[in-house]
């Protein structure tokens, strides 16, 4: 995976093919909780209008919870409310984007001439917004379920998965600093495996995201931005 | 007899409505409804100072000082107004994935501190 770069046709950079499966399969599979959770019909498109007609389900799984929060800390009847004017819309806009984000990453522009390079992402200047709100959406149901829940716990992550802990060497990372640390870990119950699966794919995401970020705050200072 | 009782009624009607007209503007300025973003581990401070300058129209240096602030003090207002506005603000917020909540202003001291232990519930 390569940062983006700004580019004539937009933002452009080269992920693996293995990266493109990982991320667009863990957005559809997110767009589907969101879906579930919030009571969200099959079918429904973005803005249809549904907001009024919409069951505001209040989502269970925790990881939906923060995509849908409360809109009021104290005053449960204003976050009722707010959710039943919002969610349906918020979640269906929610759903449209991440399964925008993995058709474009499914499907490349352009096949490689060198596999190994990986494929170009282009994500035009109009969509990037859409993209990166993906990119944060992926990243908060991944952080949920990694238990992470301070910037400690972001950090300690980054460290293990970029230090390139090998999978195959489970007793020298019990014996060092990585499992008991974790304090989240423990608490989702995932295996050291998972975790360093899941843990990947987590930093993978925060570096499209903070590359193509990056971009975008460049161009819209520049006043360069689209829409 | 009855004109001037219809008077009456009318002048104090006026009376009422002038009345509510002018509680109503004292509470839109004492007591504006306030959007509020809270700090989570998660989203990178670039994004966070993307959505406040894109969404907002802040310039970088208000966008980066709010987005400190949600940093180092778990969370920041950043936007106040009417109810509706608020509303509307929460829900691009929560669009874009940072986690907001909206208040009424008068509502809000002391009620929010120690607001980044929130993120832990």
């Amino acid at each position: 995976m390569t940062p983006f770069r700004s580019a004539p046709a937009g933002y452009v950079a080269r992920w693996e093919d293995v990266e493109r499966e990982v991320l667009g399969r863990v957005a559809r599979d997110v767009a589907e909780l969101v879906r579930a959770e919030s009571g969200l019909e099959p079918g429904i498109e973005v803005g249809d209008g549904v907001a009024f007609t919409g069951v505001a389900r209040v989502p269970q799984d925790p990881a939906v919870q923060r995509l849908l929060p409360d809109a009021h800390d104290e005053d449960a009847d204003v976050a009722t409310e707010f959710r039943h004017l919002t969610q349906t819309d918020l979640a269906a806009g929610k759903v449209a984007r991440l399964l925008a984000f993995a058709d474009a990453i499914e499907s490349p522009d352009e096949l490689p001439d060198d596999p190994r390079a990986g494929a170009e992402v282009v994500v035009p200047r109009e969509s990037a917004q859409e993209f990166a709100g993906a990119l944060t959406d992926v990243r908060l149901v991944l952080a949920e379920r990694l238990g992470l829940v301070d910037d400690a716990d972001v950090e300690t992550l980054h460290d293990d998965v970029l230090s390139g802990v090998d999978e195959e060497d489970e007793d020298t990372d019990d014996a060092d600093d990585t499992p008991d640390e974790f304090a989240g870990w423990e608490r989702v119950g995932l295996s050291g495996p998972e975790r360093r699966y899941w843990g990947g794919v987590f930093v993978a995401a925060g570096f499209a995201q903070e590359s193509l970020v990056d971009e975008m705050l460049a161009d819209l200072r520049a006043g360069r931005a689209d829409g | 007899m009855n004109g001037q009782t219809t008077t009456a009624a009318t002048a104090v009607a006026a009376t009422e409505v002038e009345r509510e007209t002018r509680t109503d503007a004292a509470t839109a300025v004492a007591d504006p409804w306030v959007t509020i973003v809270w700090n989570d581990p998660v989203n990178l401070m670039s994004y966070v100072s993307y959505v406040f300058e894109s969404y907002f129209g802040y310039p970088p240096a208000k966008a980066q000082k709010l987005m400190m602030q949600v940093h180092h003090d778990g969370r920041a207002v950043v936007s106040s107004g009417p109810r509706e506005r608020m509303e509307v603000d929460v829900q691009a917020m929560h669009g874009f994935g940072l986690w907001a909540t909206l208040r009424q202003s008068g509502a809000s001291d002391g009620g929010v501190e120690g607001g980044a232990a929130g993120g832990a519930a």
